[in-house]
């Protein structure tokens, strides 16, 4: 494990019951850098991303977050600790509205120096206009807006996010990508976990490939393009 | 025409004890997805309990409206701590059992102290009844009325708008979610129950000179406060404070021109017909899309 | 030949033991004193109540508070009519069954809407009637002060001796307690452990929940009025009071204390609880106290209640281990298993299921050549969300059509819909030419039509054996009681049943499982049940939702091959959802792709996938690889 990194992972292997979602996965994650998490349905990316969270029970492994042990917290403690998740179904309050909902992620920020509302609002222009409406009546793009704002109220030093494009049009995807790549220059890590290709390219610098539970490739995204091992990796 | 009027606010009177009850309730489903069948062991403690202060330690009412919930809370919350959060894995079978049997127990903790006697505590507002008209209300009914009506407005509007109540309806909403804004589950549980518990006793307070401290109490307040909460739809505080009002007004009404003992039968009737022609509730709240 | 001789005798060995435990416990307490006949006399009638609540709240997971009103009804139903007409006990035991049954059928029609709390809050209100009725009804049941019982009288003698009413109690027990536990220990009782364990599951098996929770009201509450009517001679006057809310949730005790999973829990907890009281006098005021406590504790610490602590005790001082089946397999069993499975012999699937039940469908209402399934145009919408767009599929008979699609596409919606689980918001679904759509999911299997679930849906209580045996069908009420019947003596189609379950095991690789807990197998394993159960009934045809997800490669391919032969040698048609699109490519001879709730390809698995349409459904538009 390098010194530097924010986030390393060792050894993760996570079971749901009788069935192995992951098994035996490492990465490690740069301060400052984004990292994708590529491979087709089921291969255990998300399980991975919310056992690092703290979401959900790992079988084994060793999680290292900012120096510190994170490995048994659970999802309420890591937020805490500067790791924020963006799930991939969103999972917000329904009856929420937009401002009240970044209210209460600002619990996750306390004893820390927090991120105003308004700082949100400079990212989400759009959440902006809506700050009073229900989240269950928002579009899907502003509802997924709306799940990174959460998570960036934490004041998280590294963001994880699963499928932040799935299920939205191209504009839209187009402006999550912008939106994203400030997120990262204004120092906060990422960990993206894609099936578009496009998003990934766009975003990360270096990705590991999952298929059925197992890294099977880590290297630079320029080369993950270039091989037929991805394609392997989805269609095998 | 007057007679109408006293029954229906002592149907208020009534109703609104009962509202505090399912507000309680209702607080807990909400944020633990348990519905907490010990509920009416709480009231009864807490007419108990007040009596308690206010018959043998000769204090004074007001110190009864503060202690007792606080001590109710207090039990509610060891309840939850000792017993339920081991059995979060289990099933809705077992947790709905011991939440029963808890209930029960806390009844029979009652009888063996004070026996099946029904204890009677003094009127918390001495006085004159008031006269208008042809009309007589007495101060205890009003304070009963104005007291636990504001007692549910407050708890409703804590709940809604404190950052206190956010944690809950959080959790309530998404408990993932909830999770990811930093809120712990067994933190908020135990919040849950001892705001539930406390909303139960100060209905025990309320209770306890009105309705006499016995037994019964648990099973009657506990029949009460889940019909009303069952009119409000289960997941509305609104709806379980509109149901409790109902409800009394229901009752007082069949005591006053049917009989006293379809008295009785009233909540029950009331519970199966919303059952079967609304059990979404006659007034919750529209369920958002699960986001 | 003997063979069926012995195994008769085996199954009537174990149906009788129940009723002939409470006759020994009757004959024992013959020899005791007066004082403890009579203790004997109550706890016989408790252990009665206690057997029907391990069929409610035990096996159906239903929480019951009208048991008070139950054994009321019973109680005054056969004091009147003896007070009245002067009926002798027999009959007058028979009018307060009956009107136990009629009681428990009056509760059951609206409460199964209902399931846990609301379910228990309706028998609450039930409960909490009939004692007010019952109070309120003076002429007729004497009120609030109560009604005094005569003696019993049975063929022209009065019986006063607490040795006659012993005798008369113990007997008229074990007679009830006989059918009862006919039907537990049968498909009737299996197909309720199944319908608690998951309903989605056994209502796809034929299982109704709406008939099978009235069935097991109106049986428990016939019994427990018959307990009632049994043992208020004994208490020489009735009240309202005492049946109250209180003597109901107590009652509720005794299949929780006892054991919740068979009938000997209700025995135990009945009778042991029951004559607490009388044998704890001083501690009679805490009783209920303790009661409620123990209940706690029992569902905290000892879920399997004193049944399971008496049988870890006597497997102890036997000198044996941990229960077989309270873990997992040890791993040599499961790899004997896997090495079964992996020469999955073609000829031998065959054979194994054409000796198994013939297949009752009814083939005579096809119209020849129509496709095994059809699905028409289906759409459905939540709210905004439109999850699935006017969608039309084919499949032919014989065909392994596969369906996939990224997340979200909508395919286990479809699904859901084809198999009656959700209704749709248009479309029609046809099945051998036949428009199914408004045939009730319970009645899908008789149709030929079975399926297999995202989430396994089996029973984890129920043994491999019984999770293939519900498969088979015939699983209404009537039907199934009939099959307990036969199972008691070994009769009928029982021995046929077996071969059947025993075939479609073998041929998934599970044979050497069959008495295991589902719950014990490993996913894979588990996954294969899920087979075994959809082909022991002959479907014609199979709809598997995402079969080989969370298992191994290894066992992916395995899989495929058994799906393979079931279709080479059932001709079995097979539809197919999976994310795994090397399995699908490498099972199915033709694909349907989803996306968005719409299809946007179908065709020959090879070119399906190749297109450029499904590659940016799956990457986005970049995906040029």
């Amino acid at each position: 494990m390098s010194a530097q990194a924010i986030l390393s992972v060792q050894g993760l292997t996570v079971a749901h019951g009788a069935i192995v979602a992951v098994r035996d996965v490492a990465l490690e994650v740069a301060p400052g850098q984004c990292l994708a998490l590529l491979g087709p349905n089921g291969a255990g990316k998300t399980a991975s991303v919310e056992a690092i969270a703290g979401l959900l029970p790992k079988v084994s492994g060793r999680v290292m977050f900012n120096g510190e042990d994170i490995s048994g917290m659970p999802a309420s403690t890591v937020v805490c600790r500067g790791l924020a998740l963006v799930p991939q179904w969103r999972e917000l309050f329904a009856n929420f509205s937009v401002e009240e909902t970044l209210l209460a992620a600002t619990n996750a920020a306390r004893g820390r120096p927090a991120i105003s509302l308004e700082v949100i609002f400079e990212y989400f222009p759009r959440l902006k206009e809506r700050r009073s409406q229900i989240a269950g009546s928002l579009s899907g793009g502003e509802q997924q807006m709306l799940a990174i704002g959460r998570a960036l109220v934490t004041n998280p030093k590294m963001i994880l996010l699963d499928e932040p494009s799935a299920g939205l049009a191209v504009g839209i995807v187009k402006t999550m990508i912008d939106i994203i790549g400030r997120i990262q220059q204004s120092g906060v890590a990422i960990l993206l976990v894609e099936q578009n290709l496009e998003v990934a390219t766009a975003l990360a610098e270096r990705c590991v490939v999952l298929t059925a539970g197992r890294m099977v490739w880590s290297g630079t995204v320029v080369d993950a393009m270039k091989t037929d091992e991805i394609r392997e990796a989805y269609f095998a | 025409m007057s007679e109408f009027v006293m029954v229906v606010i002592g149907g208020l009177a009534f109703g609104a004890i009962y509202a505090l009850a399912a507000i309680g309730i209702v607080v807990i489903h909400k944020a633990t997805k348990t519905v907490n069948f010990a509920h009416g062991g709480f009231v009864l403690f807490g007419a108990f309990a007040a009596y308690l202060v206010v018959v043998k330690l000769q204090w004074t009412y007001w110190a009864a409206y503060v202690i007792v919930p606080l001590l109710i809370g207090g039990i509610a919350t060891v309840i939850e701590l000792t017993i339920l959060r081991p059995l979060r894995k289990a099933d809705l079978f077992t947790v709905i059992t011991a939440t029963i049997f808890i209930g029960i127990g806390l009844s029979e903790i009652y009888r063996l102290s004070y026996n099946t006697e029904i204890l009677a505590m003094p009127n918390p507002i001495p006085g004159r009844p008031f006269l208008i008209g042809d009309v007589i209300l007495t101060r205890e009914q009003i304070w009963v009325v104005a007291g636990a009506m504001i007692s549910c407005l407050i708890g409703v509007l804590v709940f809604s708008h404190a950052s206190m109540g956010r944690s809950m309806r959080a959790m309530a909403s998404n408990v993932r979610g909830a999770t990811l804004c930093g809120y712990s589950v067994n933190r908020v549980y135990a919040l849950a129950w001892f705001v539930g518990g406390a909303l139960a006793g100060l209905a025990g307070v309320f209770a306890g000179p009105s309705k006499g401290v016995s037994p019964e109490l648990a099973v009657s307040m506990i029949t009460a406060g889940f019909v009303a909460a069952v009119i409000g739809g289960f997941d509305s505080l609104r709806g379980a404070l509109l149901g409790g009002l109902l409800l009394g007004l229901a009752e007082t009404f069949a005591a006053a021109y049917v009989s006293s003992a379809m008295k009785n039968a009233v909540s029950f009737l009331l519970l199966f017909v919303v059952l079967l022609w609304r059990p979404e509730g006659l007034f919750s709240e529209g369920k958002g899309r699960d986001v | 030949m003997s063979e069926r001789v012995s195994e008769r005798g085996v199954a009537m060995r174990r149906v009788i033991m129940p009723s002939v435990t409470v006759l020994l416990l009757t004959l024992a307490g013959t020899t005791l004193s007066n004082y403890w006949q009579y203790v004997f006399t109550i706890s016989i009638g408790a252990m009665v109540s206690g057997a029907a609540l391990i069929m409610l709240v035990g096996y159906a997971r239903c929480i019951t508070i009208a048991s008070g009103a139950m054994m009321a009804i019973g109680a005054y139903a056969s004091a009147i009519v003896v007070l009245r007409f002067g009926f002798s006990f027999p009959w007058a035991l028979l009018v307060g069954t009956l009107f136990g049954a009629l009681a428990g059928y009056v509760l059951a029609v609206p409460a199964v809407r209902f399931r846990s709390h609301n379910l228990a809050m309706v028998t609450l209100v039930f409960q909490a009637v009939t004692i007010i009725l019952l109070r309120e009804a003076k002429t007729l049941t004497g009120g609030a002060e109560g009604l005094n019982i005569p003696p019993p009288v049975l063929f022209g003698t009065v019986i006063t001796s607490d040795l006659g009413n012993l005798l008369l109690a113990g007997v008229a027990a074990a007679a009830v307690i006989l059918p009862i536990t006919v039907l537990l220990y049968g498909p009737f009782g299996k197909n309720l452990r199944a319908l608690a364990a998951n309903e989605v599951g056994a209502r796809a098996y034929g299982i109704s929940p709406r008939d099978y929770l009235i069935a097991a009201f109106v049986v428990s509450s016939a019994a427990i009025a018959f307990a009632g009517a049994l043992s208020a001679p004994r208490f020489r006057i009735i009240d309202p009071d005492s049946y109250g809310v209180l003597a109901a949730i107590f009652m509720l005790a005794y299949p929780i204390i006892g054991g919740m999973n068979s009938i000997w829990g209700g025995l135990l907890g009945g009778g042991v609880l029951r004559i607490l009281p009388e044998v704890l006098r001083p501690l009679a005021d805490y009783l209920e106290l303790i009661f409620c406590a123990l209940v706690v504790i029992t569902v905290m610490y000892f879920p399997g209640g004193l049944v399971e602590l008496v049988g870890k005790a006597s497997r102890r001082l036997r000198g044996k281990g941990a229960a077989a089946g309270d873990e997992s397999l040890p791993d040599s069993v499961e790899a004997a298993a896997a090495a079964a499975v992996a020469t999955v012999n073609a000829g031998g699937v065959r054979e194994a299921m054409m000796r198994a039940m013939p297949a009752a469908r009814n083939t005579t209402t096809d119209v020849a050549d129509a496709p095994a399934l059809r699905i028409d145009g289906m759409s459905k919408s939540y709210g905004a969300l439109q999850a699935v767009k006017n969608v039309s599929i084919e499949v032919a008979t014989g065909r392994l059509h596969g369906l996939m699609g990224p997340n979200g596409a909508g395919k286990t919606t479809l699904f859901n819909m084809a198999t009656g689980f959700t209704p749709a918001d248009s479309g029609t679904v046809w099945s051998f030419g036949r428009d199914i759509g408004s045939v009730p999911v319970e009645q899908r299997l008789g149709l030929g039509i079975a399926r297999t679930f995202q989430h396994v849906a089996i029973f984890p209580s129920l043994s491999c054996f019984d999770n293939t045996l519900i498969g088979l069908g015939r699983n209404g009420v009537g039907a199934s009681m009939r099959r307990s019947l036969d199972a008691a003596h070994a009769g009928g189609s029982v021995a046929e049943e077996r071969d059947a379950v025993m075939a479609a095991l073998d041929a998934v690789g599970l044979k050497a499982l069959a008495q295991q807990p589902a719950g014990s197998l490993s996913l894979g394993n588990q996954r294969r049940l899920e087979i075994a159960r959809a082909i022991v009934s002959r479907p014609r045809i199979i709809l598997l939702d995402e079969p080989v997800s969370g298992v191994g490669a290894d066992e992916a391919g395995r899989l495929r091959e058994l799906l393979l032969a079931i279709n080479r040698e059932l001709g079995v048609t097979m539809l197919v959802i999976e994310h795994n699109i090397g399995f699908l490519l490498s099972l199915c001879e033709r694909l349907t792709v989803m996306s968005y709730g719409e299809i946007i390809a179908e065709g020959a698995p090879d070119e399906v996938v190749a297109t450029q349409h499904v590659r940016s459904a799956y990457f986005g538009d970049k995906a040029a690889v």
